[in-house]
């Protein structure tokens, strides 16, 4: 459905997409992770025809989107980061609102705003204003104008910023019903296991690239390591970083402070004497070590030596 | 149409706004019955304090009983009211039945030194009988110019009869006579005050078309906020990811001012009609007309504000700064007629004294030709905005 052919854009002499390329399928829930300025919004915004690209090709069923901008935009519905909606309005007037902005006819735009309010939950507050909502209503009701012309393909941008969990357990069930029922969706998150319970393809994006893509399992066979070890030492020393990495079974070691190091590695027990044993030769004091599966976001820390959420 | 959309949407959220509805619909009322009542008399619609003159005279002339009916004029909002005697005016002064009592000697006005009239005021009203003392010596030196000039003449009438041409003396007397006093009476005639139409301006009239024009003008500071709004809360972006265009976008926002302002002046004019009895002209359709051209220009340089201006708060003060310095210039604080003849030509630049002067010559009663010009300079203000707004808006990413 959706296709990304080398597309870069840059502001001013700064590049903040470098060549991106990937597929979405029709019917596909993708997954797009990445930390904050990682260039997710700008590519959104491209796709939206928000903004232009300066390269490459941006294509919505073979047509590309700057060519078909009016009938690009019909199709797609985009929950904004923000909630974009107006406060002093009542939670209807702005769905009402939404869907006539998307060419709603005025007999079916009521009606429609009623099913909506009904998929988010909020119909008994139809009449009340946004300004009255807590938080997760208002994000709630953000999803729901994005959802008022039935949209082929939504794309969400970090939906769930700053939400309750009952409100964000409500918004991740939403959306699994939706692409249930056939709707594409592009999922942006720097949540990963939001990412994880949705989506069955992902891309990591960091500094306006994409880092690695593919399904879950794919993503799961590049991880570095199957553990992390997690250690707590007084000081760093150099030397024993330097002797650490070069240990038979290690594939990375990551500083994280001034006193944490994650250690990737393959096999378990083993290695984990034969660190213990490195430190205290070095006279390096380990005060805690933990060890931990790999995930998503292990497998981001692996590529960019950074945690999601910095 | 989307334009349509927004521009309803902006109006729906100004009406639900509290804030907004005490500025721009209940201030200017509240603002314009303060002003009105305040500064009534400043513009000339008011008449003097009527002055109650009890006059007892000795004997009766010509001369006072000239005096007398001169200042019984109903434009002198003075009431004479003669005494039978002397002792009566007296009771009068005592009791305050009159302001100012005068008692006026016999032969009164042939002899300045001698036979001088008296003034007697009662207490407070010492300005009102200096006035009238000062009405009173005029009469009397106007009456002795006459008296001299007549005098005058006739002796150069006698030497003609003395040289054998007969003269009707008595007959050239009175007609000389006569003449001199129309000459007298007529004085007042010599000096009018004319509006421009056919009525005079209240204040409370001057100061509801003042008020109407200045608060219109905060729907330009309001139009250049609600578009940082809409930029900083992400709506804008919304917008410009539904089937529509940037520029559907902005002529939405101007339309939305536009209504807005358009509405809020038929509020205030309905209500200064019949809350303070504000007569706005008798044709509407006048008034209408420049408020039609006038929230043109007001609604352009709402796009001006929001072009020109980063964000919210900026918008804010320069606009703010912006419809004070545009208020004092254009009249709307004070009549322009009180400014120095350099100000008078900066306030054409303001849109507000075009709309003010073209209100209150709606109100005085102007006909039609008077209000194409203005029309035309606030049609003209509008479209400079538009342009330049657009200019600034094509480098911006909007």
């Amino acid at each position: 459905m959706l296709t990304l052919i080398d597309v870069k854009k840059h502001f001013g002499s700064k590049d903040v997409i470098k060549g991106v390329s990937l597929q979405i399928e029709r019917g596909e829930s993708f997954g797009l992770l990445g930390p904050n300025g990682a260039g997710k919004s700008t590519l959104i915004a491209m796709i939206c025809g928000l903004i232009s690209y300066d390269a490459g090709s941006i294509q919505i069923d073979g047509k590309p989107v700057s060519k078909h901008m009016h009938a690009t935009k019909k199709i797609i519905g985009v929950v904004p980061q923000d909630i974009a909606l107006y406060p002093t309005m009542s939670a209807i007037d702005n769905l009402v609102f939404w869907g006539k902005m998307y060419g709603l006819k005025t007999k079916m735009v009521k009606t429609r705003a009623r099913e909506v309010l009904e998929v988010v939950g909020l119909t008994e507050r139809a009449k009340d204003r946004i300004e009255t909502f807590s938080g997760g209503m208002k994000r709630r009701i953000n999803i729901g104008a994005a959802l008022m012309h039935k949209p082929e393909l939504l794309i969400m941008d970090e939906p769930t910023v700053g939400i309750d969990p009952q409100s964000r357990n409500h918004i991740l069930e939403t959306v699994k019903k939706l692409n249930e029922q056939g709707m594409t969706v592009i999922y942006t998150s720097h949540y990963m296991e939001e990412v994880d319970y949705l989506c069955k393809r992902i891309a990591i994006m960091d500094n306006g690239k994409l880092i690695a893509s593919g399904t879950k399992k794919d993503l799961s066979n590049r991880l570095a390591g199957g553990t992390v070890l997690k250690l707590l030492i007084e000081k760093i020393e150099p030397e024993f970083i330097e002797k650490l990495k070069v240990l038979k079974g290690i594939e990375t070691v990551i500083v994280q402070t001034s006193n944490e190091i994650h250690v990737h590695m393959e096999t378990e027990m083993e290695l984990v004497s034969e660190i213990i044993l490195l430190a205290s030769q070095l006279d390096v004091k380990i005060r805690n070590m933990h060890l931990e599966e790999a995930n998503l976001e292990t497998l981001f820390l692996q590529l960019t030596g950074r945690t999601l959420r910095e | 149409m989307k334009s349509f959309l927004i521009a309803r949407k902006d109006v729906q959220i100004m009406l639900k706004d509290k804030k907004a509805f005490l500025m721009m619909i209940l201030m200017p009322i509240v603002l314009t019955a303060i002003l009105g009542t305040a500064l009534k008399g400043m513009m000339g619609e008011s008449k003097m304090p009527e002055t109650i003159v009890g006059i007892y005279t000795v004997e009766s002339s010509v001369l006072v009983d000239t005096v007398i009916e001169s200042l019984s004029e109903e434009d002198l909002a003075i009431t004479m009211k003669q005494a039978e005697s002397d002792k009566q005016l007296q009771e009068w002064i005592a009791r305050k039945d009159v302001h100012v009592g005068v008692r006026v000697p016999k032969n009164w006005g042939n002899d300045a030194t001698r036979n001088r009239a008296t003034v007697v005021p009662i207490s407070g009203q010492e300005s009102a009988a200096t006035i009238i003392q000062q009405l009173f010596e005029a009469f009397a030196q106007s009456a002795n110019i006459i008296a001299s000039s007549t005098e005058k003449v006739m002796e150069q009438a006698i030497a003609v009869s003395m040289q054998g041409n007969p003269v009707q003396m008595d007959a050239m007397q009175t007609e000389l006579g006569e003449t001199m006093q129309a000459v007298i009476v007529e004085q007042q005639d010599y000096v009018t005050e004319k509006s421009i139409g056919d009525e005079t301006v209240s204040a409370m009239q001057y100061y509801a078309a003042a008020m109407g024009a200045m608060f219109l003008l905060f729907n330009a500071m309001h139009g250049g906020k609600t578009f940082h709004r809409e930029r900083q809360t992400e709506t804008m972006a919304r917008v410009l990811m539904t089937p529509s265009s940037p520029w559907s976008f902005l002529a939405g926002k101007f339309m939305g001012t536009f209504f807005f302002a358009f509405l809020q002046f038929t509020v205030f004019l309905i209500a200064t009609h019949f809350l303070l009895q504000v007569n706005w002209g008798s044709n509407s359709l006048q008034v209408f007309f420049i408020v039609f051209f006038y929230c043109i220009a007001v609604a352009g340089l709402s796009m001006i504000v929001a072009a020109f201006t980063t964000d919210e708060k900026m918008a804010d003060v320069v606009g703010s700064l912006g419809v004070q310095v545009l208020a004092l210039l254009g009249g709307s604080m004070l009549p322009l007629t009180l400014f120095p003849a350099a100000l008078r030509k900066i306030a054409m630049l303001t849109p507000n004294s075009w709309a003010l002067d073209s209100f209150t010559s709606i109100m005085s009663g102007t006909d039609w030709s008077a209000l194409w010009m203005p029309a035309t300079v606030l049609l003209g203000i509008g479209i400079l905005s538009i342009l330049l707004s657009m200019v600034k808006f094509r480098r911006q990413v909007l």
